[in-house]
């Protein structure tokens, strides 16, 4: 439907994007993401023709985008902007029929076929009932359904939405995505996108962009990594799957982690949901991770899977075979630390702490965060487990910004060794 | 456009017309002599319109050849002009404010009336007001294609950089006339009267210079549709078909050319091309193609009263003081209005 190829663009002679190439299919939603800069509305002007391609092929339906006439592409691509001033109060249906004006003559009258089409498509964004009402006089979100009704009017092939919802509350955003998502095969849409969830949710495929560029193109799961989001916005994210729709989450992180744990090689033992923070933060400071025994029913067994974090399973309530054991321990002989949370201990998985053999205590952390403890389920009652491995003298933190400086400290003895 | 307001515009265009029909015969009848209605009535009307289009005098069908004088020498041409003019001012101001999606801008808004006001005193100065009309034209259009020359880079000419542009060289053009008029002497009366506005030296010949107005406004007419759209901003005018550039440049070109004639005729005259589109508009609606008619209706009506007032009652004023001075406050209650709101 729509093919970019090697475009580039920008201003005053300047280019602010190139090597752009990507392919819509017909009736795809494609969403365009990237920090602030990074050449996303440009990209859309100059598929929209707003701005001159300085090299490089936008082809529509297999023809060039300069050969169309001004109103042929205005029957072709309609755009919906981030927001449109309105100086003077034309009334919603009014807005609505300068869609048609790329189908009419210069002296054709407006026919019921235009009353037509201007109708359904202010039934189909939900602003039917506005239509005698002064455009200045409605609320950001019915205005910018108005403005949808009028692109859909214009009956393009492709619609653009620059930032189309950003401005609006998140309920009129949803509504309005919905719109455009339901639109069918028949149009292609692309879109802009500040909001990484919407565009996840939205979108079958994502381009992500910085600094001009092309970074990751492909579904939202390829292109919504931690990675991605790392390299490109600079920030740390959680990444989850959205129970509902299988869709990614990005819940960005306001705790940044140090630099220096990447790759540094940890197991992490945890239970009852006391890991699975710890390895949201460690998979996003690149540490390569290990974990178990957990069983299926643990949430941190969910968080592990969902970051692909290689992990040793046991069914629920099924005792620790001392083959899992053996498992245990040579990831534990791999890694450089090994981190045991406050979990709550029980006959099922005690094997877990007993596999911390004394030649492996050098390299043990505790990590027991302030108000929490290790709760004692086994017959003794009396933590007596913890004694043995805490006569060894191991590092017991409370942050879990001491526990980044000690995993950076033995990451460094071993590497002495 | 609902059925309502269909027959709101047909009513209101017909009591335009109407007011206009009749503040035509007053017009003609008013001023130091009062000439009665009886006087305007022909003899043999057939006989006259026979008369008049192969080109004879009508002269004789009247019954008092003194009435006839006046009003076909003196009050017809001038009436005719002083609605011209004020139908072409509306217009270009029309044009004007949809342009620059502003109703507070006028058709002087890009240095038309400074570039106009330059030309006029040019030759009052140099060559004793020879050409007059003829150098206020030059002024009036020069500046504007100056003003579109300077604002254009890479074939466009954003709507911003035409104001800043037209601003800096409506200064431009001022400072000039500041100095012909320092420099004038026995002229400066002149050059001040004309500034004013006015319709006392009006004559036939005026009147078919002011026929180009008529042809301008329905240019903008057949263009409303494309102001319509232009109105709602040029990156939305681009998605929805309008070529933009080529757009920009006829509607500058006929509202400078309708405000040049007009300038040429009767001066600088103030506040008609910014009042009348704005009234209109609240009592019209936006839609360019009902604001053009009823714009140029009310904008002829208006300066045509306006004069007739001034040419009656206070002894040949000039024209321009009063719309000045109607229009100022009005300016000022539409600015206070815009603020609470």
């Amino acid at each position: 439907m729509i093919n970019v190829d090697d475009l580039c663009a920008g201003y005053g002679g300047k280019d602010i994007i190139g090597d752009i190439t990507f392919a819509a299919g017909k009736g795809a939603f494609i969403g365009i993401i990237g920090p602030n800069g990074s050449g996303k509305t440009t990209l859309l002007k100059a598929i929209s023709r707003v701005l001159d391609i300085s090299s490089g092929v936008v082809t529509l339906e297999g023809r060039t985008l300069t050969d169309f006439g001004q109103k042929e592409l205005a029957r072709t691509v309609g755009v919906v902007p981030q927001e449109t001033a309105m100086n003077f109060s034309y009334t919603v249906g009014d807005i609505v029929m300068m869609g048609r004006f790329p189908h009419k003559e210069r002296f054709a009258k407006d026919d019921p076929d235009d009353y037509r089409i201007v109708r359904e498509a202010m039934e189909v964004t939900n602003v039917a009932h506005l239509a005698d009402r002064p455009v200045t006089d409605i609320s950001g979100g019915e205005r910018q359904r108005v403005i949808i009704a009028r692109a859909l009017a214009q009956q393009p092939k492709v619609i653009l939405l620059d930032e189309a919802t950003a401005h609006l509350d998140i309920n009129h955003q949803v509504e309005i995505l919905s719109i455009v998502r339901d639109l069918g095969e028949s149009v292609t849409k692309i879109g802009v996108f500040h909001d990484l969830n919407l565009a996840s949710e939205f979108c079958d495929r994502i381009v992500l962009m910085s600094e001009g560029r092309i970074r990751a193109i492909g579904t939202p799961a390829e292109v919504l990594t931690m990675g991605h989001l790392r390299d490109e916005y600079g920030i740390t994210a959680m990444i989850q799957t959205n129970p509902i729709t299988g869709r990614p989450l990005v819940t960005p992180l306001s705790e940044g982690v140090p630099p220096a744990l990447r790759g540094a090689r940890i197991h992490l033992i945890s239970g009852g949901g006391t890991g699975a923070g710890l390895m949201y933060m460690l998979s996003a400071a690149g540490c390569i991770l290990t974990t178990g025994v957990l069983s299926p029913m643990d949430s941190d067994y969910t968080a592990a899977k969902q970051l692909g974090i290689p992990c040793i399973t046991v069914p629920a309530f099924a005792p620790i075979t001392p083959a899992v054991c053996d498992a245990l321990g040579s990831y534990l002989d791999e890694s450089d630390v090994i981190i045991l949370t406050a979990m709550p201990v029980g006959e099922g998985n005690l094997p877990n702490i007993r596999a911390i053999t004394s030649a492996r205590r050098s390299r043990l952390v505790l990590y027991v965060p302030p108000e929490e403890g290790f709760t004692d389920c086994t017959p003794a009652g009396d933590n007596s487990f913890l004694a043995a491995i805490r006569s060894a003298g191991c590092s017991v933190v409370s942050s879990r910004s001491s526990l980044y400086s000690e995993i950076e400290r033995l990451v460094l003895v071993r590497e002495h060794l | 456009m609902s059925e309502t307001s269909r027959t709101r515009t047909v009513s209101i265009v017909t009591i335009l017309v109407a007011a206009l029909v009749c503040a035509f015969f007053f017009a003609l009848s008013l001023g130091p002599t009062t000439v009665p209605f009886a006087a305007f009535i022909p003899d043999d009307m057939v006989g006259m319109m026979l008369t008049l289009f192969s080109g004879g005098d009508i002269a004789g069908f009247f019954p008092d050849q003194t009435s006839y004088l006046i009003i076909y020498s003196i009050r017809l041409p001038r009436v005719i002009a002083a609605i011209l003019v004020g139908a072409g001012l509306a217009a270009a101001g029309t044009a004007m404010q949809g342009l620059f999606r502003n109703s507070m801008a006028d058709p002087y808004i890009i240095g038309t009336s400074s570039g106009g006001a330059f030309g006029a005193a040019f030759t009052i100065v140099f060559m004793g007001g020879l050409f007059l009309p003829i150098f206020a034209f030059i002024g009036a259009i020069g500046s504007t294609f100056l003003v579109y020359a300077i604002a254009t880079c890479n074939g466009r000419a954003p709507v911003e950089t035409l104001l800043l542009t037209g601003v800096a060289i409506s200064m431009f053009f001022s400072s000039i006339l500041s100095f012909l008029m320092y420099s004038a002497g026995n002229s400066l009366h002149q050059i001040i009267f004309w500034l004013m506005g006015g319709f006392w030296n009006v004559s036939w010949d005026d009147v078919w210079l002011a026929l180009l107005i008529p042809v301008g406004g329905i240019i903008l007419f057949i263009l409303a549709r494309d102001l319509n759209i232009l109105s709602l901003g040029e990156e939305d005018a681009l998605h929805l078909g309008v070529n933009v550039e080529q757009f920009k440049r006829i509607l500058l070109f006929v509202a400078s050319a309708l405000t040049a004639v007009a300038v040429s005729i009767a001066g600088s005259i103030g506040f008609i091309g910014l009042i009348t589109p704005h009234v209109m508009r609240l009592v019209v609606g936006p839609d360019h193609r009902i604001l053009f008619p009823t714009a140029m209706l009310a904008g002829g009506l208006f300066l045509l009263g306006a004069d007739t007032i001034v040419r009656s009652f206070l002894g040949e004023m000039p024209v321009g003081v009063i719309t000045s001075f109607v229009g100022a406050p009005f300016f000022i209650m539409l600015l206070r209005r815009r603020m609470r709101a």
